[in-house]
């Protein structure tokens, strides 16, 4: 760091005593990253609340045969909306929120590498949210047609087109990811050079926590497979603007180049999404088994393989497009090559669960259930790579139970498991366990009703994206089914939102400490002040904190 | 349980009283909004481009200000209050588990034979085979081209309908055909071997030299009238077991006898992967 010229002291008021001029302040131009951390998280919670809301509608409207609750151009903005809302405003802010919360903690550092443009990071990415819902005011355009987005989260060609697509939605969807994009490179960037430069004395790569190398793992993926998305974007907005012909067929242009360029981020973003959690079950199921990460090379192995693979199976996104047989052969092979990493973090995983002394508090229930729901997840994945039977049920509900069960059995449940386990670091509070249980299984009852009866649902031919259907489909009950399922989403959902506000109210002082851990952000203070650690640590193996309490037994003995 | 209490060095107090960081700046905020609104003007208005150029232009100069020449920095107060708790320490040990001991899994193989050496052991062996074989030939048919007929019929269609003379006559591209084959599957049967060998536990002349060359017996007897009818109608099944016995017994005799390499199974992660290996004298 450069010396300081013209330090600036401010008087520093005790807690409580900031008026809310100096508490917005202290807000907005902060570039702490523990602070930008909790204001990626609470946008993408307020973000989840919306596009929950919006997947309710949707359940109701679908409950019954030829029901009437929103029409079919409402139904088409709300799943486009859900599906955008989710990926770019809640899996991507998280996923910006843990790493930039917890990374540099993990590593022993005082902060990001690049603390203003971690800043930028989080407001570009703000705005660009914003800048995709005003599309319900201003999606109109001048010529008043449409409001929001109504093209799917994917936006494929032609319906992008402006025969298809008049008015400025779709200049919306384009922008508003575009700008929110800019914030997810800005804050990957950080996250690696912060890992890469900035890591405490000591902390070798091998040392590093598990987190920490899933999330860098993430952060290169972020980098590799943005640049696609957006390259695509700006070629629309080409074609929409300047009379471009990229994705135009009739002027010799590629509506299926749109869906190559689509996927080629698409289907990374999955995994940019996945991994999150991956990296929350790594640090958090060797604490509730007592026992440390099984096979962590491995690991680490694992992480970087899926990495890797996950760039080169896009195209299973497309086998009913009508691609080569060679290429559905060769995109079905390398979808069914991301099963082995996979298989071996599971297996992982269950062998650090196996022997240990288990405890099932909240957050190991969560990680439970991600087991359970993401091997059913990747199971119907392996199911749909290969290509034949992609064919019979591409498109269907199968397809959207598949990857809600990789989403939120997987993704949302491991955020869960998280927000449990570092709450009490965030705010000095413990959650409340008892509704914290209640959160569990109502979320995971809600979750199992709700989308099962999907994949059945798929298997008997309902197609994806329909707003309503006849009687006589033999849809009606398990679409019934799914949809009483989000009443018990829901409650759970709200269940934890009082637990959150009742918590950091008048709930319980969890201590610095309170799971007995072995990374470095349990060795200091709850919430940790602005500069971390007064003194930066020194770490000797990948559990420095089990070292200083083991002294006459620590890892580095034994570590090779 | 005994435990006692401690500061780690995470917790470890500085003498320091203050702790530079970076300077709280809402330039960031300001230059995202400008950004946002830039973009925003291509479907709104071209005003709102402008209006968001401006702000853009105004908050990278305020942003370049808080770091050129020097970033600006905040010296925030050491509190004695937010220091961390001391840290328990347990006074009981942990017992650990060797590798090998107590039933826990060692990794093997930590050592290997050479390639080399599989491909030495498959050419000794497939020359004891073909020794049998030409000893067969000469006992039961009175020549040794007989076997190396036989052999060469799985390639060359012709000698399956040859007559007992003609397969007891000798025959140049029978001849090579067989030598090329036998040599080829014996080095390659070779190299196997040698990968194998020490992947056994234990006991692996004896799973070398008899029951290897026994389960390819097996393999061969179910699968010969396929892939070589001529042969299966006149093979010795006895004789044929004695050559692979012979082929198991010298080729893994040489392969046991070279000189093992470590493999890096032994080695830690950062020895394999070549990323801040310790100096180990050993190697």
């Amino acid at each position: 760091m450069a010396s300081i010229d013209y330090p600036l002291e401010r008087p520093r008021p005790k807690e409580g005593e900031f008026s809310f001029s100096e508490t917005l302040y202290r807000w907005v131009a902060t570039v702490d990253h523990k602070r930008l951390g909790l204001m990626y998280i609470v946008t993408a919670l307020l973000f989840l609340v919306i596009a929950g809301l919006m997947a309710s509608v949707m359940r109701l409207q679908l409950a019954f045969p030829n029901n009437h609750v929103v029409g079919p151009e409402t139904f088409n903005r709300l799943f486009t909306m859900h599906g955008t809302t989710m990926v770019f405003l809640v899996g991507m802010p998280f996923v910006a929120g843990l790493s930039n919360y917890l990374v540099p903690l993990m590593i022993g550092a005082r902060d990001m590498a690049f603390p203003r443009l971690n800043a930028f990071g989080y407001w570009i990415f703000l705005f660009g949210g914003l800048l995709l819902y005003f599309s319900y005011i201003g999606g109109g355009g001048l010529s008043g047609h449409g409001s929001a987005p109504d093209v799917g989260w994917f936006a494929y060609a032609p319906l992008t087109s402006k025969a298809f697509s008049r008015g400025a939605s779709t200049d919306f969807w384009i922008l508003g990811i575009l700008v929110a994009g800019i914030g997810s490179v800005a804050s990957a960037l950080n996250v690696i050079v912060t890992t890469i430069c900035m890591r405490c004395p000591g902390m070798t790569l091998t040392r590093m926590p598990m987190f920490v190398w899933v999330m860098l793992i993430d952060s290169w993926l972020i980098i590799i497979a943005l640049p696609p998305l957006t390259a695509a974007q700006v070629m629309l907005l080409i074609d929409r603007f300047l009379g471009g012909n990229f994705f135009n067929t009739q002027a010799g242009g590629s509506a299926v180049l749109w869906q190559h360029f689509f996927w080629i981020f698409g289907h990374p973003e999955v995994y940019i999404l996945i991994f999150p959690a991956f990296a929350i079950l790594s640090e958090v199921i060797p604490i509730f088994s007592r026992k440390p990460l099984f096979g962590r090379a491995a690991m680490v192995g694992a992480v970087v393989a899926i990495g890797f693979i996950s760039l080169g199976v896009w195209a299973h996104h497309m086998f009913a497009v009508g691609m080569t047989s060679w290429s559905n052969t060769f995109f079905a092979a390398s979808s069914m090559l991301v099963g082995i990493p996979t298989g071996i973090k599971i297996f992982n995983w269950t062998a650090t669960m196996y022997g240990g002394k288990l405890r099932l508090d909240t957050p190991m229930l969560f990680c439970c259930a991600f087991l359970l729901q993401f091997l059913v997840a990747g199971l119907t994945g392996i199911m749909l790579a290969v290509s034949p039977f992609d064919w019979q049920l591409h498109d269907s509900y199968f397809v959207v139970g598949h990857f809600h069960f990789t989403l939120i059995g997987g993704l949302v449940f491991g955020l869960f498991a998280g927000m449990y386990y570092w709450f009490p670091k965030a705010t000095g509070k413990l959650l409340c366990e008892k509704l914290g249980r209640w959160n569990f299984w109502l979320f995971v009852i809600g979750f199992e009703t709700t989308f099962i009866p999907m994949h059945f649902l798929g298997i008997l031919g309902m197609p994806r994206r329909i707003y309503t259907y006849a009687p006589d489909r033999g849809w009606d009950f398990w679409n019934l089914v799914s949809s009483l399922g989000v009443i018990a989403q829901a409650a759970a959902i709200a269940l934890f939102i009082w637990n959150v506000i009742d918590s950091i109210r008048s709930g319980e002082k969890a201590g610095d400490d309170p799971w007995d851990g072995w990374t470095l952000e349990w060795a200091t203070s709850s919430p940790p002040p602005e500069y971390n650690f007064e003194k930066l640590p020194v770490v000797r193996s990948s559990r420095p904190l089990w070292d200083l309490k083991h002294p006459h037994d620590p890892d580095w003995k034994f570590e090779q | 349980m005994a435990h006692e209490t401690h500061h780690g060095e995470a917790g470890e107090h500085s003498e320091q009283t203050h702790i530079e960081m970076p300077a709280p700046t809402f330039w960031p905020m300001v230059f995202a909004f400008g950004v946002a609104l830039l973009l925003a003007g291509i479907v709104t208005h071209w005003a709102v481009s402008a209006t968001g150029f401006v702000i853009a232009v105004c908050a990278a100069f305020g942003w370049w200000h808080d770091v050129i020449p020097h970033e600006r920095h905040e010296e925030q107060p050491i509190e004695p209050a937010l220091r961390p708790e001391p840290i328990l320490v347990e006074t009981r040990s942990v017992v650990r588990l060797q590798l090998g001991e107590g039933g826990h899994r060692r990794r093997i193989p930590e050592k290997i034979h050479p390639y080399s050496a599989g491909f030495w052991g498959g050419l000794a062996g497939g020359t004891a085979m073909a020794g049998l074989a030409c000893l067969y030939g000469l006992i039961a048919e009175h020549s040794i081209w007989y076997p190396i007929n036989l052999l060469a019929a799985m390639v060359i269609p012709d000698l399956g309908q040859a007559s007992i003379e003609q397969l007891r006559a000798f025959n140049g591209l029978a001849f090579v055909a067989a030598f090329i084959g036998h040599g080829v599957i014996s080095v390659l049967v070779g190299v196997v071997y040698a990968v194998m060998l020490p992947m056994f536990p234990k006991y692996a002349p004896f799973w070398a030299g008899i029951l290897m060359p026994l389960f390819w017996s097996g393999l061969v007897a179910t699968t010969l009238d396929i892939v070589n009818p001529a042969m299966n109608a006149r093979i010795s099944w006895p004789w044929f077991v004695a050559c692979q016995l012979g082929f198991g017994l010298v080729g893994g005799f040489v392969i046991a006898r070279s000189t093992s390499i470590s493999t890096m199974q032994a080695w830690s992660l950062a020895e394999r992967a070549f990323l801040e290996a310790p100096p180990r004298d050993e190697k």
